[in-house]
């Protein structure tokens, strides 16, 4: 029963290596320009603005999401971590391919430096969403209160189950060619039916069930509750985030340990 | 008194690789799900055995080398007991602290300094933060890059990459260290420092083991060597007879593809030229361990030697080497003029060495020449055929050139095992 945890506890026992690889990533990825790390701000922003414009131009937000540019923007920068960290881990073992072959590194280490250092890039954005909720709470239109500090323990199980999907998708993309190309249709389809860019209530009640089943409905919910509307989360959102994310752990661990043998071969 | 639990314990060892082949010509992850059999495609359907039934135990402090042709399952032996691979069937057991250098500098990133990379390089051979933080002068002192700490790995020669993943590696203080033909790389200065640091392990009572196709410097360094043929252990013994066993069948099995007796006699058209003025005494070829050899296998390294002598002082003269096949065609030939050295003064004997890290020869007989002229070309003494030399290789080549080599291919061309 234990060894079900096994690839989570590898993992942990490397956390050190996890932590440098990450950074390693970060590092790498902004020493070569000059606006260096202001990208990792800017393309959000930039994903923010075309959407604010377009929904503000062509439909009139609701009047319970307005400003819609804040309501968008926690959710849009979380999914942008989810499907980031999602597509790098389809990749990571052939990416990885000579540290796989050649040192003693446990395989786990990818995936989970995919989750790690993509969840940086999301810590590192959130400057900027306290700045538009600070903006907000000036001009009047929001009124933050203490419901916001549900949002660090919500990222926490974000990240948790991002990581457990993050064990199934890279270990099957040793064996499987199109692993990337089926998920990055997948994400883009699960971005429209889980509640970014609408809140929960904005859908029939009939739909809503099913939208339940959506592992991500929770979470977006959740984040909605602390980062716009500052109400508590109901608990049937933290019930259906620790269900999903222990789910999602469970089932990657499983499958990882199953395909285990073979990265090292196969990558 | 109880004997010492064996450092390294391989028992009944046997890996088999498998191959997806025939699901991945048709398997995608979506056709699999859409035909319900994303479980079967996720069996292997055909196996290729790397390693069959191998056992061994080696001793604390031991130094061990392991020998074999090209596919003999040496590589795979050594992931096994890095813990890269686990083994299809039987147990490996490593005790103490374990380092493996597969391939040295396989952990850098081109993009960030060489300090950081330390760091990563470190955590991946199991150093902790602070053991890194604590050897880290060390590490850089020996790898003798002090001035380009900060700069990208990108930025490096291949020998300085090197010299750091070497250094990496000898500062992480292992009880067992893996060694995959890496001395090879780097300049002659450097490997000797490698060389150093094997033997500070081996007088700090560490387990070595190494894989080579030096077989001269692993007949000189190791106690016992181990002979792998198409993954069975074919010898395992004391180095030196493990090294000359393994020659020996190599050039048998030469000899009997070529269906003729191996004619490694010396000097059959033995010539000499020359006014005398200076005097080649003699001409060995000598294996990276230097002892004499008629025989060398193909990509081993090899070292020409020549005693020469000159009655009066000399200052004009040229040291030359001809290797030919004994069909008469030069293969190689070289001088100290061609190689950019200028004389100065020949005094009463001395040595000439030329040093061939890699002798990339076809499996043949070679015939040698040496001279020493004066560098308008006038012989002082030419000997043509001085010596003759064997070369065996595991697989036959046409041609006189036999480098290493590898071949790959594109999905879709498969290979009886």
């Amino acid at each position: 029963m234990l060894r079900v945890w096994s690839p989570l506890q590898r993992a942990w026992r490397q956390r050190a290596l996890v932590v440098a690889l990450a950074r390693r990533e970060l590092l790498a990825r902004y020493r070569g320009g000059v606006l260096g790390f202001l990208w990792s701000l800017l393309n959000p922003l930039l994903l923010l603005l075309v959407y604010a414009t377009v929904f503000r131009l062509v439909f009139t937000p609701r009047s319970d999401v307005r400003p819609y540019a804040l309501f968008l923007f926690a959710g849009v920068l979380c999914w942008g971590f989810v499907s980031s960290a999602l597509l790098d881990a389809a990749e990571t073992f052939r990416a990885n391919g000579p540290l796989l072959r050649k040192t003693t590194v446990a395989p786990e280490v990818f995936p989970a430096v995919s989750t790690g250092a993509r969840f940086a890039h999301l810590v590192l954005a959130l400057p900027v969403l306290a700045g538009a909720i600070a903006i907000a709470a000036v001009t009047g239109s929001v009124r933050p209160d203490a419901a916001v500090l549900q949002f660090p323990l919500v990222l926490v199980l974000l990240a948790a189950m991002v990581l457990g999907l993050a064990l199934v998708v890279s270990s099957l993309s040793v064996h499987f060619g199109d692993v990337r190309d089926l998920l990055a249709n997948l994400l883009t389809l699960t971005f429209f039916l889980t509640p970014i860019l609408y809140p929960i209530e904005a859908t029939p009640g009939r739909l809503r069930l099913l939208l339940w089943l959506n592992p991500f409905a929770p979470f977006f919910v959740a984040v909605h509750e602390s980062t716009f509307f500052f109400r508590p989360v109901p608990a049937s959102a933290w019930a259906g985030m620790i269900v999903w994310t222990v789910l999602a752990l469970a089932a990657g661990s499983a499958v990882f340990e199953r395909l285990r043998d073979s990265i090292a071969e196969e990558a | 008194m109880t004997l010492p639990l064996p450092a390294i314990d391989v028992r009944s060892v046997t890996k088999l690789y498998r191959r997806w082949g025939r699901k991945r010509s048709i398997g995608t992850f979506k056709s699999a799900l859409l035909s319900g059999r994303a479980g079967r495609a996720l069996a292997p359907d055909e196996a290729i055995p790397a390693l069959t039934d191998v056992s061994f135990a080696i001793a604390p402090g031991e130094t061990v080398g392991v020998v074999g042709p090209n596919g003999s399952g040496k590589s795979t032996l050594l992931k096994l007991l890095a813990g890269i691979l686990r083994p299809t069937a039987g147990s490996v057991s490593v005790r103490g602290r374990l380092a493996a250098l597969l391939e040295l500098g396989a952990g850098f990133h081109p993009e960030i300094s060489g300090r950081e990379n330390i760091e990563i390089n470190g955590l991946l051979l199991g150093l902790s933060r602070k053991e890194i933080a604590r050897r880290f002068d060390e590490i850089v002192r020996f790898a003798e890059l002090e001035e380009f700490l900060d700069a990208p790995v990108k930025t490096y020669s291949s020998g300085m990459a090197v010299r750091l993943g070497f250094s990496i590696a000898a500062h992480c203080d292992p009880d067992v260290l893996l060694v995959d033909e890496v001395l090879a790389v780097g300049d002659e200065a450097f490997s000797r420092r490698s060389l150093e640091k094997f033997a500070e392990f081996e007088r700090a009572g560490k387990t070595l083991l190494f894989v080579s196709h030096d077989l001269g410097l692993i007949a000189e360094r190791c106690h016992r060597a181990i002979w792998l043929d198409r993954g069975r252990v074919a010898a395992d013994g004391p180095a030196g007879e493990t090294v000359t066993l393994y020659r020996e069948r190599v050039a048998e099995r030469e000899a009997e593809r070529r269906a003729q007796p191996a004619p490694a006699a010396p000097a059959g058209r033995a010539t000499r030229v020359g006014s005398g003025a200076a005097t080649v005494e003699a001409v060995q070829l000598l294996d990276s361990a230097g002892r004499p050899a008629a025989r060398l296998l193909s990509g081993e390294p090899a070292r020409l030697v020549m005693e020469v002598g000159a009655p009066e002082r000399v200052t004009d003269f040229v040291f030359g080497f001809a290797i030919s096949t004994v069909a008469g065609a030069t293969v190689f030939g070289s001088n100290t003029t061609i190689d950019g050295f200028v004389p100065a003064e020949l005094g009463a004997a001395g040595t000439v060495t030329l040093d061939i890290p890699s002798l990339d020869l076809a499996p043949g007989v070679y015939s040698v020449d040496a001279a020493i002229h004066a560098q308008d070309g006038s012989p002082y003494d030419y000997r043509r055929d001085v010596l003759r030399f064997e070369v065996a290789a595991e697989h036959a080549a046409a041609g006189v050139w036999s480098p290493d080599r590898r071949w790959s291919f594109s999905e879709g061309i498969r290979w009886k095992s």
